[in-house]
């Protein structure tokens, strides 16, 4: 890394966002619409998109509907359908930077390597895989879903085939003619396999635990409701509330009220029966967890892959690799030629938290060695100036990441506000608000499936067995109280 | 700290009649007044908040009361009969406490009536689909109705579906699923004394006098109790704030998530939007 940084020509600039997913985007676009041009966003690839310019995978989609998944301030009316496609996701997302004009805003091929406050400059020094940076305020948009988890499992490295992570699909390969094994059971295998049991290929699915799947009610949008969404958008905010408001009413399921968890879970296990007519394999797809406690997913293809010829389900996880030999838990043995990483995200321990110091040169990885905190999900005391967008407990299982962003960006802006107004050059939550809001977090999360329902989730830390990632609460209820900024609880250093 | 959300019904004989009623218990962390909620016409707590009861009682306590027919001799049932319940209920479970009242529909005529009647117990009121007056559009649906149940009609649960829910709302379900829901009406001899009730309300004198702090929700797309009669609660009521949910009359069905959100920055709060203020939708 030393290389990098032997040319010491500092670009200065106010504020300093990571990333260029929604969370960066939104935050740029807000910021040029409000006439602040002082910042510079940095993104270690070369496109936009995050999360969608990343993940390629066949079959991939949102599974928010469309209309909702998308910003408030910039809606869309060609969506092609109730849940587009990827590629559908990312074009929006350049078009998006392209038309706010935020392009020559944004620096690629930037790597952010360390992020370091200076308390006596005030000032966040960044290093980067291209040139150094400072600014007042540090942004984070790094995303809860940018880093693929790869499994521990022993001999992987050594697979004797192909093999790659979801979220970094390799095209090249062809899996036509060959013998695959896909790891995993969530978000993205159920909408790999579907699309790769299609194809002339053998395929094994290794699923540790089965998943709660109920039906997706996906279309597309013909010709004429697009025209009525492009003349009229107040169509598409009815849409969006509707929407919204639907996937709030789940929360229900989440809280634990039995009446809402039988709901759900008899709409989920009469999917698989009306699915799977074969009582075995029926039982190896059913879940014997709560339902809700990991994320509710939805797809009408993924159960009738199982019954395809060429389609077989390992109900037990991957736990060893031999050579081009994938051994189950439960002892059986598969011969592959490729292995697709359907494996999840690092999300409970971010990577970008490594590489952010604060006041006293701690990492706040290290900070967070009983899991990630921080003060209205935003902002953490020794970190001065520096808000985390999509960081703890931001994460819904029931309703759109988007609606949190927005929610998160609108905070900063009235925080940007009050510092402009009050002249303030370092802002810094106390350490009491911060424990008084996870105390408050924390009770709230009572009672909920994700700490009750009985299962291995990537929501709770396992070091403290906290909910980190989760906000344990309706989506509604985050914008209503951690949507709009406010002094109380920090300090303030004024110029 | 342990929540209850399922809920044993409790009973309590109230001028002969047993009534049942749901209490979510004491409730140490929040320091809101308790909730107390009124049903509409035909409804009981199961099914007019089954959504709303556990939900808001994770940020207060809750009761609830299932109106029931009351003995009568030979005068029709009045807004007193059902007042008096609902207050027996209050004496025993909570007295002496302030508290939060909530009605929908018919259960907002019966709220508004009694915080008129008790301004020392109803701090806060919160009217859901209320009304006033009732007026000749009211009065023409009611007597189809009552045209349709004399003839013993097949279509008369269909009919109250098709006033009940709004047109965006069942525009977007398959029809069968709109015709389940018509099934799951229950017409008995205590609805058909509601609906009389329900022809003939006036309630404009209690309601200039009331003091609670009061949040009106009107429905966008309701036609049984039209928007523009929670317009005339929040004109007339002194200290009434308005939030409007785009939905029908069943809103407890169809946007039961935002009226939670409704209530529970109401009950957090209720003096956070001044007299007079019109709340904006949230706009996701
Ligand atoms: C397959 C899939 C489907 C999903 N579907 C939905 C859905 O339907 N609904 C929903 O609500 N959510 C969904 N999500 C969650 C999704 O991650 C979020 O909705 C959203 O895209 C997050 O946006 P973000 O900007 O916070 O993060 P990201 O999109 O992950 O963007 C982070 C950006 O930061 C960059 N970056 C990270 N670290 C650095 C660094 N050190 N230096 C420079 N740049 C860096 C990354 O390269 C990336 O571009 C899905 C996720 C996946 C993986």
């Amino acid at each position: 890394m030393e290389n990098m940084t032997q040319d010491k020509t500092i670009i200065n600039q106010k504020i300093l966002i990571i990333g260029s997913g929604f969370a960066g985007l939104g935050m740029g676009i807000q910021l040029m619409r409000k006439g602040e041009e002082d910042f510079v966003i940095l993104e270690r690839a070369n496109d936009v998109g995050g999360t969608w310019r990343d993940s390629h995978y066949p079959g991939i989609a949102c599974d928010v509907p469309s209309h909702l998944y998308s910003f408030s301030f910039k809606t869309n009316p060609e969506w092609s359908r109730v849940f587009s496609p990827g590629g559908e996701i990312q074009s929006y997302l350049r078009d998006c930077a392209k038309t706010e004009g935020l392009l020559p805003k944004i620096h690629f091929g930037r790597d952010m390597l360390a992020s370091r406050w200076d308390d006596e400059k005030k000032l966040w020094f960044v290093e980067t895989s291209n040139g150094l940076y400072s600014a007042q305020i540090l942004i984070t948009g790094t995303g809860h879903l940018a880093d693929g988890h790869l499994p521990n499992v022993k001999g992987i490295n050594d697979f004797i085939g192909e093999i790659f992570h979801s979220a970094d699909w390799n095209h090249e390969v062809s899996l036509e003619g060959k013998r695959v094994g896909i790891v995993g059971s969530g978000a993205s295998a159920i909408q790999i396999l579907p699309e790769v049991a299609k194809l002339n290929c053998e395929v094994t699915v290794f699923q540790r635990s089965a998943a709660y799947v109920v039906p997706r009610a996906d279309r597309v949008y013909t010709e004429a409701e697009r025209r009525q969404f492009r003349r009229d958008p107040t169509i598409i905010d009815e849409v969006r509330q509707q929407v919204f408001w639907e996937g709030e009413y789940n929360y229900a399921q989440r809280r634990g009220v039995d009446r809402f968890l039988k709901e759900a879970k008899d709409m989920a296990l009469g999917h698989l029966e009306n699915q799977i007519k074969d009582k075995d394999l029926r039982a190896k797809l059913t879940p014997n967890y709560e339902v809700g406690c990991k994320r509710l997913l939805i797809s009408n293809e993924y159960f009738p892959a199982f019954t395809k010829d060429n389609v077989t389900l390992e109900p037990s996880a991957i736990k060893e690799v031999n050579g081009s030999t994938a051994i189950s838990a439960d002892g059986n043995k598969f011969d592959l030629d490729v292995l697709i990483l359907a494996t999840g995200f690092e999300a409970v321990r971010p990577p970008f938290a490594k590489r952010i110091y604060g006041k006293g040169g701690i990492d706040l990885d290290t900070h967070w060695d009983k899991g990630m905190q921080a003060y209205q999900s935003i902002t953490v005391n020794d970190y001065p100036n520096l808000f985390i967008i999509n960081g703890p407990n931001t994460g819904l299982g029931h309703n759109s990441v988007v609606f949190i962003i927005e929610a998160q960006i609108d905070y900063i802006l009235g925080a940007l506000e009050f510092a402009k107004e009050n002249n303030v050059l370092a802002i810094e939550v106390s350490e009491d608000a911060e424990q008084k809001y996870m105390e408050e977090l924390h009770i709230r999360s009572q009672n909920t499936v994700w700490l009750d329902g009985g299962c291995k989730s990537w929501y709770v830390d396992d070091r403290s067995g906290r909910l980190t990632l989760i906000w344990p609460d309706y989506a509604h209820s985050f914008k209503d109280e951690n949507g709009t900024f406010s002094p109380d609880g920090y300090m303030t250093i004024t110029g | 700290m342990q929540i209850s959300t399922e809920n044993e019904p409790k009973k309590l004989t109230v001028n002969d009649v047993e009534i049942t009623y749901f209490d979510s218990g004491k409730q140490d962390i929040s320091d809101r007044l308790p909730l107390v909620m009124i049903h509409g016409t035909g409804g009981r707590t199961d099914s007019h908040f089954g959504y709303l009861f556990p939900l808001a009682a994770q940020r207060q306590r809750v009761i609830s009361i299932d109106l029931a027919q009351p003995k009568l001799k030979s005068e029709s049932l009045s807004l007193e009969h059902l007042s008096a319940q609902v207050m027996a209920v209050v004496n025993h479970v909570i007295p002496d406490e302030k508290i939060t009242l909530l009605g929908y529909s018919l259960g907002s005529v019966i709220a508004a009536s009694i915080a008129s009647a008790f301004p020392k117990t109803v701090e806060n009121l919160i009217l859901i689909a209320g009304w006033m007056k009732t007026d000749t559009h009211q009065v023409m649906r009611n007597q189809v109705w009552k045209e349709l149940r004399k003839e013993n009609s097949e279509a008369i649960k269909k009919y109250m579906t098709f006033c009940a829910f709004s047109a965006p709302f069942m525009s977007n379900k398959p029809i069968e699923e709109m015709l389940a829901a018509a099934e799951m009406i229950e017409i008995n001899e205590f609805v058909d004394m509601q609906m009389t009730l329900n022809a003939d309300i006036d309630i404009t004198e209690q309601a200039l006098d009331i003091q609670a702090t009061t949040l009106v929700i009107g429905c966008t797309f309701d036609q049984m109790v039209p928007k523009h009669h929670s317009k005339q609660l929040y004109s007339v009521i002194k200290d009434a704030r308005y939030a409007e949910v785009a939905s029908g009359h069943a809103v407890v069905f169809e946007r039961p998530a935002e009226l939670v959100q409704l209530i529970d920055n109401f009950t957090q709060n209720p003096q956070k939007h001044e007299a007079g203020e019109i709340i904006p939708a949230l706009r996701p």
